[in-house]
């Protein structure tokens, strides 16, 4: 009786366990059909020349992130079933860090119908879908390390969703422009190669974009995350504060509408002007000291004074004068910091709204 | 036994518990969970820590049977050396002796040795890893980072990544990962050569690799194991105690043109050497199938073609204008005559580096038992292990029938069949006076006589008669292996391991011609390996009963070898013989020898 009990048992127990210890391959499979494989430029000191994209349209429009891999004329697109085909960039958008590419069929025009009909990601509806949250099952589909060619499907990773927030303030080994909410993922997705790969809930369905190989330069470990497929970012363009998402930039590219514009300074130029003068910049890790502030300055109006020692720029600890100067080169004119200084033995809160630099352009302190 | 079975019942009633308690957790989840525990718990006594002789952990390992014997990767046991120690998790160190290698695919199979005599290991199921998808859950189990000091293993969880994944060689020619699978389960040093799992718990691969860059030599997310339907296609030379290499078409083949739509792998070159250049294959012809599967890229093929050892024939497809033709390949060796000597201090993947320089100056190393059970041998992993498997092929074989007293005279008679006429043949093998064996076939009224090992015998005639590939001196070095056994053979005799054979009978058509779809009539086979006078023989013995079913006789390298086919067994005064023989060379049947009598002499004392 017992034993007979325990066989009932047993049997109910493992018709229920179908759901939970499913596997993935369909998902796997079906998400597949909707990536690409990538070869452009690059293939030195550490910068992969191969990557990875999303379709998002039957025309065979791609999705990827906006990486040094597309300078090239000759971009490549290995499709699921193992075809070969040339690509180019119809778009960029370095805030977003995306970039739209479109499949180029010998003897067509660029705008003309490329008469494929490729299974694809609806990145409208996509972008519609509520937002994952932190503990939810995440599936990162990207070929990562260069292993797949042709048909060869691209590996498949299981993770969790560990946070929804910014990453701004970290510097990697590569540039990061993007400054909106990314999806922190507890798996090892962002290796080589893995960037524009598909992120997808447990269905296959899109949920973002995997990012780029980054590195947290305080702890120097290695962070993976992924940009949402809703993603928005506000940004100047000329005087004007203009916002645009992920899907309003797919969906104007792909009518050939959008303007890419060069790629701001914002990540690697100068930074929004604060006026703030430190002390002489001699050691590896020189504390960032203020001299003084030059008249005028966002820094002179906002009260800071000589022998304050900035501690926290937007509650990101800076150590040096080079991590302050790293922080504020992706602040742009028109945003506000907030700075916490030392002086004497308190911390003061002051907040800085930085300027366009004045003309004749103000070198940065070194 | 029933306890067994008992216990993953008890462990999900206690999961309903909790759930019935918290009630947030929904069923299924919890029922996962101690399914997934319950497989833990029944692997994981097979589970092996490799450690040098001493204890020194150096990487894991799988037991795949009763007796001990243990698969992990070459290049953990390449520091070891032959005669180390394995770990399993009852917290005790066992005397264990490396058996067979595998240098490219990076494979080796140990045996433990039992602490009680004849005390059976428990040992996990092999699956068939061809129905692994990616998207599937998988276990990974073994001792990553020597952590473990009482050997119980650390289990980590994920999903396959990839399959049919091809991994290029590290070292020369060695450790190539061909068809291997790719996970996201956590593979670290010291899990190299740890068994991989799927949720049955069957042994799906063995980890053994990893692709790391700019995050340093820990895992990255992205480990490989080699799958166990490889390690099948070598197990069989691996429990002979061989060295075995891998294996190449003799044609390099790449995709016809880079741009456009799916690739055509097309031969661009190819060695006229290669059996494949004798079965008709010329450059520029597409290679459509091999073994059974289709080739769509370069990566593909070399997964193909990475699976199986050398001089195994395997059935290729290829297209030439509208016409698609499948032949059986031999394959050629991979590893040039000069393979590098393995390196104690080569820093291989996943693997701490070995401190000291492993195996021989280890104290007490000399005081093992297991080095009663190493006999080095040029061109052996460990000669002990083939000595025991032709003596086990012996045992089976001696069923039917003592031939030992029959090294007289022997006569053959019966009818011939050739592709043009039919009629009877009477065949002798006799010792002449000069001691070399003479070796006749009479049929239609035309005579062929052999002394194969007439010294100066031009290649022709020991081929006789033409078209056969030498069949007298087929049938001389078979008399000698019934009779004789090792002793016929004194150049060389060893097991072969496991090879394909495809008797032609098993699915010909009326014409004669080999079936259509040559799988259909693959029989695996242990292999006997024999060198006498200028011959090379390989007898094939069916796994299944040791029937002998076939051999091969090669007079020279450079012309093709005999073919026999043994059918039709029946007993002949209490030993079972051949009734039917069909000889073929090349792509072509020479002749169907249909046997009325054997009179097998006596040697006169």
């Amino acid at each position: 009786m017992n034993r007979l009990l325990l066989t009932a048992f047993a049997l109910a127990l493992g018709a229920l366990s179908l759901a939970a210890s499913d596997p993935f391959s369909k998902t796997a499979d079906d998400v597949n059909t909707r990536t690409v494989k990538l070869f452009g430029s690059g293939g030195f000191r550490g910068v992969a020349n191969y990557g990875t994209g999303v379709i998002v349209s039957p025309d065979g429009h791609i999705l990827t992130l906006a990486s040094q891999m597309l300078d090239t004329s000759e971009l490549i697109v290995h499709l699921y079933d193992g075809r070969r085909l040339k690509a180019t960039v119809v778009a960029t958008e370095p805030e977003l860090d995306v970039a739209l590419l479109k499949v180029k069929i010998e003897g067509k025009k660029p705008d003309e119908p490329t008469g494929l009909d490729l299974p694809f990601f609806d990145v409208p509806a996509a972008a519609k879908r509520p937002l994952s949250t932190p503990g939810d099952w995440v599936l990162a589909h990207a070929n990562e390390f260069e292993i797949a060619m042709r048909d060869e499907p691209v590996s498949v990773q299981r993770g969790v969703i560990a946070s929804y927030s910014k990453l701004s303030g970290r510097k990697g080994i590569f540039d990061f422009g993007f400054t909106g909410n990314v999806y922190v993922v507890d798996a090892i997705t962002n290796n080589p190669g893995a960037g524009g790969g598909a992120l997808t809930d447990r269905q296959g369905r899109l949920l973002g974009l995997v990012g780029r190989e980054l590195r947290n330069s305080l702890t120097e470990t290695w962070i993976n995350y992924a940009v949402p497929i809703g993603a928005s970012v506000e940004f100047r363009d000329g005087d004007k504060v203009t916002a645009v998402s992920i899907p309003e930039f797919v969906a104007s590219a792909m009518a050939g509408k959008y303007k890419t514009r060069p790629r701001t300074v914002a990540t690697a130029g100068p930074g929004g002007y604060h006026g703030i003068v430190f002390v002489p910049n001699v050691l590896e890790r020189t504390p960032p000291y203020v001299e003084e502030c030059e008249p005028n300055s966002p820094a002179a109006k906002a009260g800071l004074r000589p022998n304050d020692l900035v501690s926290f720029v937007d509650g990101e600890p800076v150590v040096s004068i080079k991590a302050f100067t790293d922080v504020l080169r992706k602040a742009r004119p028109g945003a506000t910091v907030r700075l916490e200084v030392r002086r004497g033995d308190v911390l003061q809160a002051v907040e800085i709204k930085l300027e366009d630099a004045p003309k004749p352009a103000v070198a940065p302190k070194k | 036994m029933p306890l067994r079975y008992l216990t993953p019942c008890l462990l999900a009633l206690g999961a309903l518990a909790v759930v019935g308690l918290g009630a947030e957790v929904e069923k299924s989840v919890t029922v996962a969970e101690a399914q997934r525990i319950a497989v833990i718990d029944r692997v994981r006594p097979a589970v092996v820590a490799v450690c040098f002789y001493g204890g020194e952990a150096c990487g894991s390992g799988v037991l795949i049977d009763a007796e001990g014997y243990a698969l992990t990767n070459f290049h953990v046991v390449q520091p070891t050396g032959s005669v180390l120690q394995c770990g399993l998790p009852d917290g005790l160190l066992y005397d264990a002796v490396v058996v067979g290698i595998d240098k490219v695919g990076d494979v080796a199979l140990v045996k433990l040795l039992p602490r009680v005599p004849g005390k059976p290991f428990a040992f996990v199921p092999l699956a068939d890893s061809d129905l692994v998808r990616s998207g599937d859950w998988s276990l990974a189990m073994g001792n990553p980072f020597g952590l473990s000091l009482d050997f119980t293993p650390t289990v980590t969880f994920g999903l396959v990544s990839g399959v049919n994944r091809y991994q290029p060689p590290e070292g020369k020619g060695t450790l190539e990962y061909t068809d291997c699978i790719q996970v996201d389960t956590s593979i670290n040093p010291g899990n190299s050569g740890g068994p991989l799992f799927n949720l049955k718990g069957e042994l799906i691969g063995i980890n053994g690799r990893g692709s790391f860059e700019k995050r340093g030599r820990v895992n990255s997310g992205v480990g490989y194991a080699i799958s166990i339907n490889q390690i099948k296609n070598f197990l069989g030379h691996l429990y002979a105690g061989l060295d075995t290499d891998h294996a190449t078409l003799g044609a390099s083949v790449a995709t016809e043109t880079e741009d456009g739509d799916l690739s055509v792998m097309v031969v661009k070159q190819i060695l006229d050497e290669s059996d494949a250049a004798r079965r008709g294959v010329k450059s520029g012809d597409q290679l459509v199938n091999f073994a059974g599967r289709a080739l769509t890229s370069t990566n593909q093929y070399k997964n193909i073609l990475g699976v199986f050892p050398k001089e195994w024939r395997l059935p290729l497809s290829y297209r030439r204008g509208n016409d698609t033709k499948e032949v059986l390949v031999r394959l050629m060796g991979n590893i040039d005559a000069q393979v590098e000597k393995p390196t104690a201090d080569k820093p291989v993947p996943g693997r701490p580096a070995p401190k000291g320089d492993g195996g021989p100056k280890r104290p007490g190393l000399d005081k093992s038992p297991a080095k009663k059970f190493f006999v080095e041998k040029k061109g052996f992993a460990n000669y002990y292990f083939n000595k025991l498997r032709q003596d086990k092929l012996k045992t089976a074989v001696a069923k039917t029938g003592d031939f030992t007293p029959l090294a007289g005279p022997w006569a053959i008679d019966g009818t011939i069949e050739l592709s043009d006429r039919r009629g009877d043949f009477k065949l002798t093998l006799v010792d002449g006076a000069d001691g070399l064996t003479e070796a006749k076939i009479v049929r239609n009224g035309i005579e062929d006589l052999v002394k194969p090992l007439k010294s100066n015998a031009p290649l022709g005639e020991l081929q006789l008669p033409q078209g056969s590939g030498g069949l007298l001196s087929a049938l001389y070095l078979y008399r000698k292996l019934l009779t004789q056994w090792d002793g016929g053979f004194e150049i060389g005799f060893d097991h072969g391991g496991h090879e394909p054979l495809y008797p032609p009978q098993l699915a010909a058509k009326p014409d004669g011609k080999p079936a259509e779809r040559l799988k259909d009539s693959r029989v695996d086979c242990e292999v006997i390996r024999g060198k006498h006078g200028p011959f090379e023989a390989k007898f094939y013995y069916a796994l299944s009963d040791q029937t002998l079913l076939g051999c091969e006789v090669t007079v020279s390298k450079d012309e093709e070898p005999c073919e026999l086919y043994f059918g039709d067994y029946k007993p002949v005064d209490g030993r079972s013989l051949p009734h039917r023989i069909e000889v073929r060379s090349g792509d072509k049947r020479y002749a169907v020898l249909t046997v009325k009598t054997y009179t097998l002499g006596k040697k006169a004392s």
